[in-house]
């Protein structure tokens, strides 16, 4: 039972000796030139045009985010088309309004708590 | 039809993206490597899924994707919290809580 | 092609649909009560969290699948979905003075805080419950991602943004962990449902590399769900980051949750493969609970040393899953509800003195609580006892009834680790005793730094904003919130009760077990 791990063990040290050699020597010989460009979270290897004074409004990012949610959310919806046709059955109707009853609730919420107004 | 290269690509996606989380400094890009973690999750479920012939691993594929939305929405609504409160976008630069 | 209705057992399923009407309930009754927000909200979500734990009492006893398999009801899903309200609802009253207004003067946001912290324990009793692969990651994913949010939900502290953030990134990457392995495990026995698992690994699966791989990812992703060492980095400082009732709740309640669905997903679906992760298991005990031991050891802040303290509990109570024994399983469970009671007892003296004394939760901010508040001594002194497992205690009988399973079952080097643990975390609990009755009262500290954590490298620029709502809503010293003087002395009793007379809560945890003796040895 044991000797099964004796693999993982020899794998894991190997693993620790060689990553560590290799970051070390990379620490000792490697080129250090830091530059700017390098630290952008967009890396593109050009310096990034966009100043730190430019921004998206909230707005956006909130009407972004809730869209994100919703309409990521009508994927629920997918396996139900795919056996439409054979399911004619309430249990399946009532599913699918138990669903968006749900989805309206979150709507409300938002709605009322001033997410959707374009400020 | 041979599952073996989709769970192959699935393994490289997955290390890329566990290594972008452990090396990357802005929480943007961790997010977006999470993302990759969990589409090499759902890549492997479609192929098993394809393999087995069965389309339990498409459903948990499409149930996944939901979740990993709402897993960046909340991300970005922190990351947004922070960037109006002006704090560096920089998670080794977060150094309020060590001790 | 032809569809057919699964049966769905509505009784079964009733704490769960009673907590998503609840949640739904909180949620617009947040917005549509501006003005006595907090109490509309309070009474709405303390009737769900009262309805949903009396319709778990109601199905004690049943075992059946619900919803074609996906649930599985019996006592241990039940043990864990109790457990989990339990901690929601001492919770919801030491949040009262919790949520920050966005902005000074506004309204602060309870519906908010409490519908998630509602959805939270949803992701809680359905995990307790999860019998497949998906309902498995959803409900976890339920359970993780308002905790998220509740975490950073002091959005003018800087230390609960960042809090907030980094439970994010180090939640998100144990789930795609988890889903990785559940993937391969998926892909290694064709099916999602936990017994068609088990009965495809235990007809020649055990060895097969897809199936080990896909434990090997599993066990990790859950490890980093409960602060299991090596996993275990994020928790004292998203522990010292979040607001302290949901530090209260995150620590007590994830880890109840969490470890019913590891039990039912390692002894359930991966049983046959017993002999290859119990050895795993048994050094992620052993390393978590000397790491936690020792760590907590030089810790000054108390929330951080509870966080410690809960590597190393997570390390005991790893102990029982170990054994893979229906003996195991209840000491697990016996456990989880002693940790819960000492915990929260604690949690809820923190959360007084955190307002009162303007020391945070540093550790000086209870020296001379014993001479000045009697009242709120007396539980921290019972919950650190337990915590460190002395006689008497729940704690005690806990660590007695584990260390009997770890015996039981062959791996008696385990229990001696739990006693040794034990020895060492005497050191770091009878500190914080020491100075609760032994030193002077710390020094008042002047208004301004009331409510603010005096934390190191917390940059000055980034706080413009006094914190107001903490600093308005601070009592006088003195002045009593039975709210939170209750369920900690509640807690605190409850812990000396169980630790007198345990055979109620013995028989309790006995049934969880008993759910699980046709799979186990």
């Amino acid at each position: 039972m044991l000797h099964s791990y004796l693999p993982v063990i020899v794998f894991a040290g190997l693993g620790v000796i060689v990553g560590g050699t290799l970051a070390m020597v990379n620490g000792l010989i490697g080129p250090r030139r830091p530059s700017r460009a390098k630290d952008d979270p967009y890396e593109c290897g050009l310096p990034s045009e966009v100043t730190r004074t430019f921004r998206f409004g909230i707005s956006f990012y909130m009407i972004a985010m809730l869209f994100i949610l919703f309409d990521i959310e009508v994927v629920f919806l997918y396996p139900v088309g795919v056996i439409l046709r054979a399911a004619h059955s309430v249990f399946v109707l009532v599913e699918v309004i138990v669903f968006v009853v749900l989805l309206m609730v979150a709507l409300i919420y938002v709605w009322r708590r001033g997410a959707l107004d374009w400020r | 039809m041979d599952v073996t290269w989709y769970v192959v690509l699935s393994a490289v996606l997955f290390a890329i993206g566990a290594g972008g989380v452990l090396i990357r400094r802005s929480p943007l890009v961790i997010l977006l490597c999470l993302e990759l973690m969990l589409n090499a999750g759902n890549l492997a479920l479609v192929a098993f899924s394809r393999a087995h012939g069965n389309e339990e691993g498409q459903v948990f594929a499409l149930i996944v994707m939901v979740v990993a939305a709402c897993e960046v929405v909340v991300g970005l609504g922190l990351i947004v919290a922070m960037f109006r409160r002006r704090l560096p976008l920089n998670v080794d630069e977060m150094r309020g809580l060590r001790g | 092609m032809t569809f057919h209705a699964p049966h769905i057992d509505y009784a079964g399923l009733s704490p769960v649909i009673a907590l998503t009407a609840g949640i739904c309930a909180v949620l617009v009754g947040g917005v549509f009560s501006a003005r006595r927000q907090r109490l509309v909200v309070s009474v709405l979500s303390l009737t769900t969290v009262a309805v949903a734990a009396g319709l778990c009492i109601w199905q004690w006893g049943e075992r059946e699948d619900l919803v074609a398999g996906a649930l599985r009801l019996d006592e241990l899903g039940l043990a864990g979905a109790l457990i989990a309200i339990l901690a929601a609802a001492v919770v919801i009253p030491l949040s009262w003075r919790e949520p920050a207004a966005e902005r000074p003067g506004s309204e602060p946001r309870h519906g908010e805080f409490q519908a998630l912290l509602l959805s939270s324990v949803l992701g809680m009793v359905l995990l307790a419950q999860a019998q497949n692969l998906v309902v498995l990651f959803v409900s976890l994913e339920l359970l993780s991602v308002p905790l998220y949010v509740l975490c950073g939900s002091a959005v003018r502290r800087t230390q609960s943004l960042e809090s907030g953030l980094k439970y994010l990134i180090v939640g998100s990457l144990g789930s795609a962990t988890l889903l990785y392995g559940l993937a391969f495990i998926y892909g290694g026995s064709g099916s999602t449902d936990f017994t068609t698992i088990r009965d495809a690994v235990g007809s020649g699966l055990t060895d097969d590399p897809l199936v080990l791989i896909g434990i090997a990812l599993a066990a990790t992703g859950l490890a980093f769900k409960i602060s299991i060492a090596p996993f275990h980095q994020w928790t004292p400082d998203v522990y010292e980051g979040a607001p302290t009732p949901v530090t209260a709740f995150m620590a007590v309640a994830t880890k109840a949750a969490a470890f019913c669905v590891f039990v039912r997903f390692f002894e359930v679906a991966l049983g046959p493969a017993v002999d290859n992760w119990q050895p795993a298991l048994a050094v992620l005990a052993a390393v978590s609970i000397v790491v936690g031991n020792i760590g907590a050891l030089g810790q000054s802040s108390l929330k951080r040393l509870l966080g410690y303290s809960g590597v190393a509990q997570a390390g005991y109570m790893l102990v029982g899953i170990v054994c893979a024994s229906a003996l195991g399983v209840n000491a697990l469970v016996f456990y989880l509800a002693a940790y819960t009671l000492m915990n929260l007892a604690a949690f809820a003296v923190i959360v007084v003195r955190e307002r009162e004394s303007g020391y945070g939760d540093g550790i000086k901010a209870f020296e001379g609580l014993g001479r000045d508040r009697p009242d709120l001594a007396w539980p921290l002194t019972i919950a650190m006892l337990a915590l460190a497992g002395l006689p008497a205690t729940a704690g005690f009988m806990g660590k007695l009834y584990l260390i009997e399973a770890a015996v039981d079952a062959d791996y008696t080097w385990l229990g001696v680790a739990i006693a040794i643990g034990t020895m060492i975390s005497l050191a770091y609990y009878l500190r914080v005793v020491a100075a609760v009755w032994m030193r002077p009262a710390a020094e008042p500290l002047a208004p301004e730094g009331a409510g603010m954590p005096a934390m190191a490298g917390g940059s000055p620029e980034a706080d413009p904003l006094p914190s107001l709502a903490a600093a308005t809503a601070a009592p006088r010293p003195g002045t009593r919130c039975l709210a939170i003087l209750v369920p900690a002395w509640l807690m605190a009793g409850a812990t000396i009760f169980f630790g007198v007379l345990p055979s109620p809560l013995v028989d309790w945890a006995s049934h969880a077990g008993g759910a699980l003796t046709p799979f186990l040895a």
